[in-house]
């Protein structure tokens, strides 16, 4: 009965990565960007901000590098697209390949290892105990779900109603009349990927400070279903969040649904409900979602 | 408001290997409308550009109220009081009109966008200018005429005290362009700087100041327009664009008897789009051969389906269409097969967006030529007639097609369209934004084709193309023909039809 319960929390804990990497999407595609290296964004903040916790001792430091690394990440696919003219989906493709194979060597030169990093301790804050109540509360005082939360309930009342919103929305549909309007295009396309880096992080983080350590290739795909995310929503980021709480949830339920059958042939096919899930909404639902029309585009300078 | 005076001064600018301007002097003086006309290719286009920031010169010097505008950047230009309003809109559909208007000059309380205060400003504006706009819709869904009031608005909306519009007639029913100059002529009366780039000769002469021609990217007159405004000055200024005597008036072939059997046949044909709407609506219409009917309507109701669906890359919901009294299309599937049995049958079809439906624009002349007909042989020799049938300048096969000037571009899709074999030609604002000279060769080429035998079916917002043209017009609204009209009937009795406004 608890492990019924107990996907509440559950749930919430699982989607944080889901949630950040998808409005992380969202915010760079706004823009006109197409962001497939969001895979890249996680590993690469959660490798850092567990080597830097070790480092320091400090799991504060360890969010800022985390969160520093999306960052530098995200804003350096923004420089080869919008400056370099590489082919966004081919600089996705590379930085996520990239961030694969650069954190296996991190992880072998600095813990001499093949798998994981040291542990590291978590913030652990809230109540003791394994009942309900107390996990929920444990999940909810997490800094790191804290911020994530407070980011992404943020991002579309920013994208809508602030200067930077409208602009960058408005170089993700039509970057020639923005910039007609002597709005930067590029700048501000950079801009809006140190944001969607910033967010994404934020989901490396706090995946890394959940297993308490890094894993090779922890990020195991959840950049690509919080793309599906993305496109779900119609490019956007209150939505998103929202198709990644229910893939959380779906993913809550496929462990306890193991914790039910046990170690049975089932339970392969039970972890493979969230991805069914995905795939089955996102043919029914495609249809209807338009992208941003200047998605991809670039501008030239006369 | 303060004048504000734009200079170029002896400005040179080359794209690639073609110069559009060659130290071109050039002044827009404050308090009056200043047409800029020309052939195509002439750099009028490229003048308004430097003026704006979008380009910076090669050489020489733009000016903005007496002071170089370095740097040569749009948000510059905007500072200093200059607003381009571009051929092509430059709106963000997505967003709604207001978003569009304050996009860049956004007034701000806090961190967010203050949209009552816009609000507030840009009715007031709307009031002042006359210039009506609904705010709250969306910019993809305004009528064209909506369209370009935002852009206007926009301009003024940052203070622009220099007024640069680029072929803003283009699009307009004739209502519209009257309103469109009453608003400039305001402008201008309170100060502004006003120019307008325009191939539409009576326009220029009926509502403008001053008239700068120009030619191979120089000035190379300056025709101001007094009091007096004698019918000949058309002709004089259409000399001056040429630099030779206008060519002769375009005699429009006799009607044709009507023959036993229509050679292009719309029988009742409807299309609806996929949430039901109708685009068109029981369009039927017979063409002879030898005939020449014109569509004539606001842009947007219906002209470009009705195209589409003629080329065949649209399957009518309803009703027919037919050659020679065989339908095409009968058992094919609307795309790439329909359009070569359209084609086949010897339905030819130009659209009117020749950069987006008829070029590969990063593709060769040469192969923009041979579009459609890869593979049938004589590739060369067919290359060389069509780029020669309207003289495409230049007619270097291998340059790209988005190396070439609008009209430049238009030249050569007619050039292709007329070296196929044609028994009905359907073509879509065949000379928009074309000089008056290689317009009169393309008009005069519809009539040949027409003269041979083909039925010409012809789609324009240019009325007196229209009018000199056809030998009947019909005039659609909303996805209907609501009626059919003499090609001598008044603008007013066409406007009227257009705008679905009953007679007084």
């Amino acid at each position: 009965m608890s492990s019924w319960l107990s996907m509440l929390p559950e749930t919430l804990r699982i989607s944080v990565p889901y949630a950040c990497a998808a409005v992380a999407g969202v915010w760079a595609e706004r823009s006109g960007v197409i962001h497939i290296g969001l895979e890249a964004v996680l590993l690469t903040s959660s490798f850092s901000s567990v080597a830097a916790a070790v480092a320091s001792g400090s799991l504060l430091v360890g969010m800022l590098a985390g969160v520093l690394a999306g960052v530098v990440v995200s804003v350096g696919h923004a420089l080869l697209v919008e400056r370099a003219r590489v082919d966004a989906v081919v600089s996705g493709v590379a930085l996520n390949l990239l961030a694969y194979a650069a954190t296996r060597l991190a992880l072998r030169g600095l813990y001499d290892s093949a798998s994981n990093s040291p542990s590291i301790a978590g913030f652990d804050l809230g109540p003791k105990g394994g009942d309900v109540g107390a996990m929920l509360a444990r999940v909810l005082l997490d800094p790191v779900t804290l911020g994530a939360a407070l980011v992404i309930a943020a991002s579309p009342w920013l994208l809508a109603r602030t200067r930077l919103g409208l602009r960058l929305r408005a170089c993700g549909e039509s970057p020639e009349a923005a910039r007609s309007l002597g709005i930067d295009v590029v700048r501000t396309r950079v801009l809006a990927l140190a944001i969607s880096g910033a967010i994404g992080a934020l989901g490396g983080v706090h995946l890394a400070f959940d297993q308490h350590r890094f894993e090779s290739g922890m990020s195991a795909g959840r950049g690509f279903i919080a793309l599906a995310a993305v496109v779900l929503s119609g490019w956007r980021a209150g939505r998103a969040a929202l198709a990644c709480l229910v893939f959380g949830a779906l993913e809550a339920l496929q462990i306890a649904l193991q914790d039910v059958s046990g170690t049975s042939k089932a339970t392969t096919l039970v972890q493979l409900l969230p991805y069914v899930a995905t795939l089955v909404v996102l043919a029914l639902g495609i249809g209807r979602a338009a992208a941003p029309r200047g998605l991809g585009q670039r501008v030239d300078d006369g | 408001m303060d004048g504000l005076l734009l200079e170029l001064v002896k400005v040179s600018r080359s794209f690639g290997a073609t110069r559009a301007l060659h130290e071109l002097d050039l002044r827009l003086s404050p308090g009056r409308i200043t047409a800029i006309v020309g052939e195509n290719g002439a750099g009028k286009s490229t003048a308004l550009r430097l003026c704006a920031g979008e380009l910076a010169p090669d050489a020489g010097e733009v000016r903005v109220g007496g002071r170089a505008l370095h740097p040569a950047r749009p948000e510059e230009a905007i500072r200093r009081g200059v607003g381009l309003v571009h051929q092509h809109f430059m709106l963000v559909d997505g967003f709604t009109a207001l978003e569009n208007l304050v996009l860049g000059a956004e007034p701000m309380r806090g961190l967010r966008i203050d949209f009552a205060a816009a609000r507030r400003e840009a009715c007031a504006l709307a009031e002042r200018t006359g210039l009506e706009v609904d705010f709250e819709r969306r910019a993809g869904e305004l009528t064209v005429g909506e369209r370009q009031r935002l852009e206007i608005l926009k301009v003024l909306y940052r203070r622009a005290r220099a007024v640069l519009l680029d072929e803003p007639s283009a699009v307009l029913a004739p209502s519209e362009v009257g309103e469109l100059y009453a608003a400039l002529r305001r402008l201008a009366d309170d100060g502004a700087t006003v120019a307008v780039v325009t191939h539409r000769l009576d326009e220029v002469v009926r509502f403008c100041d001053e008239a700068l021609v120009m030619r191979r990217g120089e000035l190379a007159a300056r025709t101001p327009l007094g009091a007096e405004r004698p019918p000949e000055l058309v002709a004089e200024l259409t000399r001056a664009i040429m630099g030779r005597e206008p060519p002769a008036p375009l005699g429009r072939p006799a009607a044709p008897d009507p023959g036993p059997e229509p050679v292009l046949e719309l029988g009742g044909v409807e299309l609806r789009d996929a949430a039901g709407r109708r685009l068109l609506d029981g369009i039927s219409l017979a063409l002879s051969a030898g005939e020449i009917v014109g569509v004539a309507g606001v842009d947007g109701n219906g002209q470009r389906e009705l195209v589409r669906v003629c080329a065949g890359l649209e399957r009518a919901t309803a009703g027919t269409v037919r050659v020679g009294g065989r339908d095409p299309f009968a058992g094919v599937h609307p795309g790439p097969a329909a359009v070569r049995a359209a084609r086949r049958a010897g339905l030819v079809v130009v659209h009117e967006d020749r950069q987006r439906e008829e070029l590969v624009l990063a593709a060769s002349l040469g192969d923009n030529a041979l579009l459609g007909d890869l593979g049938a042989g004589h590739d060369a020799e067919r290359v060389a007639r069509r780029l020669a049938r309207f003289a495409v300048e230049p007619a270097t096969p291998r340059l790209p097609a988005q190396a070439l000037s609008g009209g430049n571009q238009q030249k050569l899709v007619l050039g292709r369209a007329r070296d196929r074999q044609v028994r009905a030609l359907v073509v879509s604002q065949p000379t928009r934004g074309v000089d008056v000279g290689t317009a009169r060769r393309i008009q005069t080429a519809l009539a040949e084709a027409a003269a041979a035998g083909a039925a010409v079916l012809c789609v324009s917002a240019d009325l007196s193309e229209l009018a000199a043209l056809c030998h009947r017009i019909v005039v659609v609204r909303r996805g209907r023909i609501v009626c059919e009209l003499p090609p001598d009937a008044s603008e007013d009795a066409f406007g009227r039809a257009m705008l679905g406004v009953e007679a007084a």
